[in-house]
């Protein structure tokens, strides 16, 4: 048993089933050498990576180089763009895309302005270069498989795994294309030093340049050139290949040179294979030996309406349409222009549409050559499409079931394994178009398989909703109950009046306690926080009845409360609660924090987001009046429990979107800017709050009782003017959740800066230190508001699952950091509004 | 400017429906022309008959069904049913059982299930069956063969028998027919095993050459030939019929192995009623035989074996009609659990 390498070395060469022979009609055009298209005067080179992972680094007007790079980004399937000639950047729009749907696509149109100017094309050796510099160079000169598929080459020569096998496509076995064939013969040299590279990359053992046996002049000028590169001969043979279609197919062409199928659903470098056209070779070649980004390529004009069919050196970019003009295209009634062969290309609606990097052959053949359209007849179940499918499915029963649409057992039938090669509908007598029945099936079960996906998400959601609902009930159940055995055990014990008298001022403070918590864990995770809120519903309503209902088990219930929040967060949460408490009774003031938070929420520019606004600020008024009427405290905080929890309950309708949108991906929201004049009004607004709250607490007295509060330290540097400035632990609670996938070497700059901006306050608040309380209070609830719009404004990916997480200490403080950062833009937009 | 857009691809062959079946008519013709020598004039007038029958019984459910008669008689299916309904019936079947025989094919048996491409099964050999259980005698008297008749029958004299004039001018060639119908080898064969005659015994009897039937191994070849032309013209691929020639050759050669006194003989089996018409015309029907070449080769053996147990052990002298249906009942089961192994699965997959 010979192994596979001597096999190769050999030349044994393996059957690959199925297969036709149409008409090769390949004379037309590779009978004269390459010639060079006249430059047009304007070329549209489409960007569809911008707005994916990719931005456009020019702007309408700017004059470009020949090379310059048009577009930068990152990301796996990053490609850079390049002008291909010196002129001026005239428009960037959506124009209609060299594709089958015509669909308008986001395209730079640059006019030629005969300066020639060029990048700086450096030259280099190959021997001078890092592998990760090869690949960095294939990259930025945008190389992609110029067979057609126009993958990213750079990412096929650095794959994951270790790589015995390269093949050099030069098969080429569609009809007419003659580009690969003209190419080997004119520019073998650069072909093989574009394999010298690949082999450097690749280190393969064996490197086979396949070509069909209808091109003997291209096998010969490969061979005579190969001679040439002495590194090569004992890695590199030339095998010539039976024509047959489609033997240049990936898949058939590994099969035919090692005898191996590729696994469905692998690809052919996890067997140790790496097919690259010939073409691409070249351009590995161009880009990294000189430094030439692939801005033109060779291209098959040819069919019977054009006079001078052959194949031309043509920038991407140039429009079909003056190509086939330049060649004496005439056309035809119910002329067809195809893309690519008679066998996988498609037809263009308008044939005002870019050349691009796969573009290998455009095709304008007569009625004599493509007869028009049939009628489709019935299928008569011959068999024939089986015996010639290369991928050995049953494309009868394939079509049988696409037809009814039973995509299922399409599915079954492994329709996901064909490609579309069109053998089946070649032969078929029946003029069964079963290439666009297969196309309707396979995108049909794409669009089912997303919508599963989407069902599923959304069942999750729904018993999560059911679950959080049904801990609510629980929740409440148990509250009562407990309640009820208290007032049992209240009845029986002694009724003094000064026992009581206290326990009606403990109850108080705790309720207040409770309150502030629930306000400050808004944005903590949903399903808590709405536990939180129907208890704090429950308890209002107690309040109401507090004159009626004995106060001791009121007391109780407070305190059982609080085992249902963490631990910390409820000591947290708590201190600042009876900080606020007291506060509450001297400064009626309060209530504007719901008119500050409400404004802040305003740069969301989220009509969600206003209208909660709207409605928080008609609380804040009704508050107001109330709190006006009531000669108690205690009133005044029962109407703070309920304002707050209908503002609660209106904040959450833009934060649960903000994640169901980070949640789908779709990033047009998420990266949109805030509007900025809203954002200035917000933040006047907010000044102005800022400053009448200065006002009246320079009239109250300084409370040292917050000075023991967790928040204090971020209160202290602080200044009154600026509102939004500080945020506490408490606060960044979410903001850490959403922005976790921020790097931390971001988070800690901007730390820094925070730091930095915070010293600077501090000295500014060095008078009004201890009275900041309020603020502070506002600061809470403002950042709690803004969460949702920093929700929106990260352009970073957060699935629901990571905002719902619970925070650790590293998050959290990374989360701080982040804060500060924001606290600083706020400011920054304040002193903007305040110059202004 | 706005051109024509198709999918790809966008060239095919040019062997459309309608090429295949006028090959497969075609392709007939040397069995045809044994069949005139052997048994005279009835089949070309039957081929006639069946024909006009078959084409207007299309036009005709077409109009019904609101669909283009042009298109469907220009497939050129409706003209191979009918042939192969008139030379599989005696030669001088009267002209009304191959009317009702056509009309069934075509009404109800294919239209009726679909039209061409969805009939479950094969319309000719179901309009035999049809004709073959409804009228056994008419249809088990075959004529006597030329070698053996005093006369041949001429274009007058089937005409006048198969539509039983009645006029005194023609009566004198139906009576000089009906002298010579008589049944067929198969028949011949069964009849006498049953009646405790041996295997070479039955062979002594006229109809038999002693090896086969009279004129049968003829048409046989000839029908033979026109297949090979077909399978060389890439009309039909070559697993159904191999696939009931070769269970045909097996199971009677066992059978003449172990018994050849009560066992007709492989070459009697090959050579004799309708086994290569069926094997390279009939079942080759890509609508209703199975599709994988796996599966051809399956769907042919099983017509095989029953060819071969309805012959000997059944109560018909031919089984080519039953053992095409029985087999057809089963094209879909065959489809759904063989499948070829597709690129890039493990088998089984």
């Amino acid at each position: 048993m010979l192994t596979l390498l001597e096999q190769i070395d050999k030349g044994t060469l393996w059957h690959s089933p199925g297969g036709i022979h149409p008409p090769q009609l390949k004379s037309l055009s590779n009978q004269s050498a390459a010639k060079r298209l006249t430059p047009a005067g304007q070329y549209r080179v489409p960007l569809p990576q911008v707005g994916d992972c990719a931005r456009l680094s020019i702007k309408v007007g700017e004059q470009v180089k020949q090379g310059q790079q048009l577009t930068d980004g990152e990301g796996f399937m990053y490609l850079p763009v390049h002008s291909p000639v010196s002129g001026h950047v005239i428009d960037i729009s959506l124009q209609s895309s060299n594709h089958a749907s015509g669909l308008p696509t986001l395209t730079c149109i640059i006019e030629a302005d005969g300066l020639n100017q060029t990048i700086d094309y450096q030259e280099s050796a190959l021997v001078e270069l890092s592998n990760q510099q090869i690949l960095d160079k294939i990259k930025q000169a945008g190389i992609a498989g110029m067979g057609g598929a126009t993958f990213p080459s750079h990412i096929k020569l650095n794959p994951a795994s270790e790589i015995d096998l390269v093949i050099i496509n030069g098969v080429e076995c569609e009809p007419y294309i003659t580009s690969d064939d003209v190419l080997m013969r004119e520019n073998a040299l650069e072909i093989f030093k574009g394999i010298q590279i690949i082999n450097q990359l690749l280190t393969p053992q064996r490197i086979v340049v396949a070509i069909e046996d209808n091109k003997p002049e291209a096998t010969l000028a490969m061979q005579q050139c190969l001679a040439r590169f002495d590194d090569l001969t004992s890695i590199v043979k030339i095998t010539v290949i039976p024509t047959k279609y489609p033997s240049g197919g990936e898949k058939q062409l590994i099969q035919i040179i090692t005898g191996r199928e590729v696994p469905t659903g692998s690809i052919p470098a996890q067997q140790g294979v790496v097919v690259h056209n010939v073409g691409t070779a070249y351009a590995i070649q161009d880009a990294v030996l000189h430094g030439k980004p692939l801005i033109e390529r060779l291209v098959t004009l040819t069919g019977e309406q054009v006079t001078q069919p052959g194949n031309y050196w043509i920038a991407i970019g140039t429009s079909v349409e003056y190509a086939l003009q330049q060649v004496g295209f005439n056309a035809d009634r119910n002329q067809k222009v195809i893309i690519g062969g008679p066998m996988m290309g498609y037809a263009l609606p308008d044939y005002d549409v870019p050349v691009l990097k796969g573009t290998n052959c455009i095709l304008t053949p007569s009625a004599n050559e493509i007869a028009p359209d049939v009628e489709e007849k019935a299928c008569i179940r011959c068999g024939e499409c089986a015996v010639v499918c290369p991928a050995l499915l049953l494309p009868q029963q394939l079509f049988w079931h696409a037809k009814a649409e039973e995509y299922d057992k399409a599915a079954s039938f492994n329709l996901k394994d064909c490609i579309e090669c069109g053998c089946c509908s070649f032969v078929c007598p029946s003029d069964i178009p079963l290439v666009e029945y297969y196309r309707v099936a396979k995108s049909a079960l794409k669009n089912e398989a997303e919508e599963k996906q989407q069902a599923e998400q959304a069942k999750i959601r729904f018993e999560a909703r059911l679950k959080r609902l049904e801990d609510e009930k629980l929740a409440r159940e148990e509250k009562s109950r407990l309640a009820a055995e208290k007032r049992k055990a209240a009845a029986n014990a002694s009724s003094n009046k000064n026992t009581v008298a206290e326990a009606m001022a403990r109850v108080a403070a705790k309720k207040l306690a409770a309150e502030q918590e629930s306000k400050q864990d808004k944005p903590a995770t949903d399903k808590s926080a709405a536990v939180k809120a129907a208890i704090e519903r429950a308890k209002a309503k107690k309040l109401a009845n507090q004159s009626t209902i004995s106060n001791t088990p009121d007391e109780n219930a407070s305190t059982d409360n609080l085992p249902a929040v963490n631990d910390k967060k409820a000591q947290i949460a708590a201190a600042v609660a009876r900080a606020k408490a007291k506060k509450l009774a001297q400064n009626k003031a309060t209530l504007s924090e719901n008119d500050t938070a409400s404004a802040q929420n305003e740069p969301v520019d989220d009509k969600k987001a206003k209208i909660a606004a709207a409605v928080a600020r008609a609380k804040a008024k009704k508050l107001a009046q109330k709190q006006a009427e009531s000669a108690s405290d205690m009133d005044a905080a029962n109407s703070q429990v309920l304002s707050s929890e209908d503002q609660f309950s209106q904040e959450q309708a833009p934060q649960v979107q903000a994640q169901s949108e980070i949640g789908t991906g779709t990033d047009s929201d998420v990266s949109e800017p805030l509007d900025d004049k809203k954002a200035k009004i917000a933040a006047a607004v907010a000044r102005a709050k800022a400053k009448k709250l200065a006002q009246k607490q320079a009239e109250s007295a300084a409370d040292m009782d917050i000075q023991s509060s967790p928040v204090q330290s971020s209160q202290e540097q602080s200044s009154q003017g600026q509102a939004p400035q500080v945020h506490t632990e408490i606060g960044t609670g979410t903001e850490s959740d959403v922005s976790k996938p921020l790097d931390d070497k971001k988070a800690k700059i901007a730390a820094a800066v925070a730091r930095a901006k915070a010293k600077k306050l501090a000295q500014k608040a060095a008078e009004s230190e201890n009275k900041t309380d309020v603020e502070s209070d506002d600061r809470i609830n403002a950042d709690a508001l803004i969460s949702p719009a920093q929700t929106e404004t990260s352009a970073l990916p957060v699935t629901p699952s990571n905002v719902s997480e619970p925070v650790d200490d590293k998050k959290a403080r990374i989360a701080a950091a982040v804060a500060k950062a924001k606290a600083k833009k706020l400011a920054n937009k304040q002193k903007l509004s305040e110059k202004e | 400017m706005a051109f024509k857009i198709a999918s790809s691809p966008h060239v095919s062959t040019t062997l459309h429906t309608n090429k295949v079946m006028q090959r497969v008519a075609l392709c007939l013709i040397p069995g045809i022309l044994a069949q005139v020598y052997f048994f005279g004039m009835g089949t070309l007038v039957q081929i006639l008959i069946a024909v006009l029958t078959c084409l207007s019984a299309e036009a005709a459910i077409m109009k019904l069904r609101n669909k283009s008669i042009k298109n469907a008689l220009s497939d050129n299916s409706a003209l191979v049913t009918g042939i192969l309904i008139a030379i599989a019936i005696p030669p001088l079947t009267p002209w009304w059982m191959t009317v009702i025989g056509c009309g069934f094919a075509m009404v109800i048996v294919k239209h009726l299930y679909g039209g061409l491409g969805n009939n479950i099964f094969n319309p000719a050999m179901a309009a035999y069956v049809l004709l073959l259980v409804s009228f056994p005698v008419q249809m088990t008297n075959w004529v006597a063969p030329a070698e053996l008749a005093a006369n041949q029958v001429g274009i007058v004299a089937a005409f006048a028998h198969i539509f039983e004039f009645t006029s005194a001018g023609l009566d004198h060639f139906r009576i000089a027919v009906d002298g010579h119908t008589m049944a067929t080898p198969l028949d011949t064969f069964k009849t006498d095993l049953s009646m405790g005659m041996t295997s070479s015994e039955s062979l002594q009897r006229n109809v038999f050459d002693g090896m086969t039937g009279v004129g049968w191994f003829w048409i046989n070849l000839a029908y033979l030939a026109g297949g090979l032309i077909m399978l060389k013209l890439n009309v039909i691929r070559w697993h159904i019929s191999t696939g009931i020639l070769l269970a045909i050759f097996v199971c009677s050669g066992f059978g003449f192995l172990l018994n050849p006194d009560t066992h007709a003989s492989p070459m009697l089996h090959l050579f004799s009623g309708g086994t290569m018409l069926c094997a390279f015309f009939i079942a080759t029907d890509p609508v209703t035989a199975a599709t994988s070449t796996r599966g051809r080769l399956l769907f042919g053996a099983i017509i095989g074996v029953l060819v071969f147990v309805i012959r000997t052990y059944g109560g018909y002298p031919d089984a080519v009609a039953f053992a095409v249906l029985l087999a057809n009942m089963c094209a879909p089961f065959i489809d759904y659990y063989i499948r070829p192994r597709s690129y890039g699965h493990r088998a089984g997959n």
